[in-house]
């Protein structure tokens, strides 16, 4: 029996007194792979970072519930630790804090029963690996100094390590060459086979090779069609034009 | 001059505006208290060189203090040490006051960990970097919370020599620093940088003076303090070429983070530029912690007091980034690490 692990009911959601997100409705159940797609602006970013609970969105109206439970009820840090991982647009770089110790404070933080050295290292050259990532990144500072493709990388070796229920993936594709792009979206279709995934992205490249269950159009803070994989093909051959009637 | 003979510096000067002279003095400003001495060993417990007192003359008034303060004066001379030299500063009684001096003719790392409990602490010291010479320098200040402390330095490095000198005060009361350098020789540099972990009502003044006399000479200063509680924290630098002084290239940073409302930081970087040709800039920065990487580090499962601490941790370490020294980076950053956890356990 499919398992829900995201339902979003009638979500409304403003910043700094601007209503961005105008009722949005969204389930995800296991195993289910989402796409988002949308003009700049459409609120795409902002549904995955309500969802995160960054203190600058303000929800006005409706309810989003993780496994049943209603989010509000739990702090940023909390959702992590239940499970939930966002891997952002524009990560934050932290200076100082070398990738290494964040990587390893926050497996430690997110895991019920955190990794023991030895076992750590092990499953951390393998993810590196897999991503095609030197080693050097370790000592390197948390996204200071990094390309926008070495950034991608890290959220999605985050990822492979934190082995979230919910990966909600906001343009992960962006500035990624092909072969990054292959690479990262093996990491992907890697989590997603257990858990429940949310792709927000404007092309389809990556969704070529991510085979999503379902895409959404988002029009001015609402999903406003969904349909299958052929959604996406549409919105990249016809633009969004045809749902501002829709909408 | 001698100390009685000098006046006291009205605020309006730079060096004593945030931290006038009767503040930092142990008593009454017309008083030179009888000062025992700082004992300078080496690790093993062996003591260092001990010297005379020099007859020499100083016209700053906090040189001078010193001077007429007495306290021991000890000297090192390094010719050539592959292994870092560890000096431990001990400070005792009420008042202590100690002098070193310091004569680098090759390549050596040098640290002195200066530790105690006497009400009063000053320390004064000097060293001369030896023609195509290299030091690396670090400086803890491990203090007890309730002590005052001044501490003067002069270096002076001579031509193709380099200095590379790292602070780290967490220790202290009210602590006043005037740490000066002169590049005296083309193709001389300098590194520097200070870290400052200010908690509590702990005052720290943080002066710094880099004195480019020739061409081509390099100078990089990065100043982080992280201000909590009521703590106060003031950073000032003067960046001077002399005319002449060419093809130099000086850079000044002053970033402070602030913990909390109580919580001050003053940063002035100044320059003085006479020679045409140089690449000269300064910044200063002061702000709370950073909204967006605390989400950042609580969206992967901190919680917001181990994300402040990974930042406050992450943000004075950054302040050693402008050093090459293998040595100095690594023994900075473990006290520094050590010094943050043991803050979190209280």
């Amino acid at each position: 029996m499919a398992e829900e692990i995201l339902r979003i009911e009638n979500l409304h959601v403003s910043v700094e007194g601007t209503l961005i997100l105008k009722g949005v409705n969204l389930t995800i159940q296991r195993g289910e792979i989402h796409a988002i797609m949308g003009r700049n602006g459409a609120g795409k970013s902002t549904l995955a970072n309500v969802v995160m609970g960054h203190p600058a969105y303000v929800i006005t109206e409706g309810s989003i519930f993780y496994k049943g439970q209603p989010l509000e009820e739990l702090a940023v840090f909390e959702r992590a630790r239940a499970g939930m991982f966002l891997s952002f647009q524009y990560p934050a770089v932290i200076p100082g804090v070398q990738v290494g110790t964040f990587l390893k404070k926050s497996v430690t933080s997110v895991r019920d029963v955190p990794p023991k050295g030895r076992e750590f290292r092990k499953e951390l050259t393998a993810a590196m690996e897999q991503l095609s990532m030197d080693k050097s990144f370790l000592s390197r500072y948390v996204n200071d100094g990094f390309s926008g493709g070495e950034k991608k990388r890290l959220e999605i070796l985050q990822m492979l390590l934190l082995k979230p229920q919910l990966a909600l993936l906001d343009e992960t594709d962006s500035g990624l060459d092909i072969d990054a792009l292959r690479i990262v979206a093996k990491g992907i279709n890697e989590v997603a086979v257990d858990s429940a995934c949310l792709i927000i992205t404007h092309y389809q490249r990556l969704l070529d090779l991510v085979k999503p269950h379902f895409v959404h159009a988002m029009i001015d803070g609402a999903i406003v069609q969904t349909g299958g994989p052929e959604l996406a093909l549409e919105l990249e051959d016809r633009g969004y034009e045809w749902l501002d009637v829709t909408a | 001059m001698i100390y009685q003979q000098m006046a006291i510096p009205p605020r309006s000067e730079h060096l004593w505006r945030y931290t006038p002279w009767p503040r930092i003095h142990p008593s009454v400003t017309d008083e030179v208290p009888i000062a025992d001495d700082v004992i300078f060993s080496l690790e093993g417990g062996e003591a260092l060189e001990k010297i005379q007192q020099p007859e020499d003359s100083f016209d700053e008034i906090a040189r001078a203090f010193l001077q007429a303060a007495g306290g021991s004066y000890n000297r090192l001379v390094i010719h050539e040490e592959p292994e870092p030299i560890h000096i431990n500063a001990r400070a005792s009684g009420h008042v202590a006051v100690g002098h070193l001096d310091l004569e680098v003719k090759g390549s050596a790392v040098v640290f002195i960990h200066i530790s105690g409990e006497p009400e009063w602490v000053g320390l004064h010291i000097t060293g001369k970097i030896h023609p195509n010479a290299q030091l690396s320098f670090g400086f803890i200040n491990e203090l007890d919370s309730n002590t005052k402390f001044l501490r003067c330095e002069d270096w002076m490095i001579e031509r193709d020599s380099e200095l590379e000198h790292a602070t780290l005060s967490v220790g202290g009361f009210r602590c006043k620093s005037d740490l000066r350098s002169t590049l005296n020789g083309t193709g001389a540099s300098i590194r520097q940088s200070v870290t400052v972990n200010a908690v509590g009502a702990r005052h720290e003044d943080e002066h710094v003076e880099i004195h480019h006399l020739h061409g081509h000479t390099n100078s990089d200063l990065v100043m982080n303090s992280a201000c909590a509680g009521s703590s106060h924290f003031i950073g000032t630098g003067l960046l001077t070429i002399a005319e002449g002084a060419n093809k130099s290239d000086a850079s000044q940073v002053f970033r402070n983070l602030l913990l909390s409302e109580k919580a001050r930081a003053e940063a002035i970087p100044e320059l003085e530029v006479h020679a045409d040709d140089v690449s000269a800039a300064h910044g200063a920065a002061s702000a709370p912690v950073d909204k967006e990487q605390m989400h950042y580090l609580m969206s992967r499962g901190l919680t917001p007091e181990e994300s402040q601490a990974m930042i406050v941790n992450g943000f004075l370490l950054n302040a050693f980034s402008n050093l090459t020294n293998k040595h100095l980076i690594e023994e900075m950053r473990t006290r520094l690490t050590v010094h943050l956890e043991c803050e979190l356990k209280r």
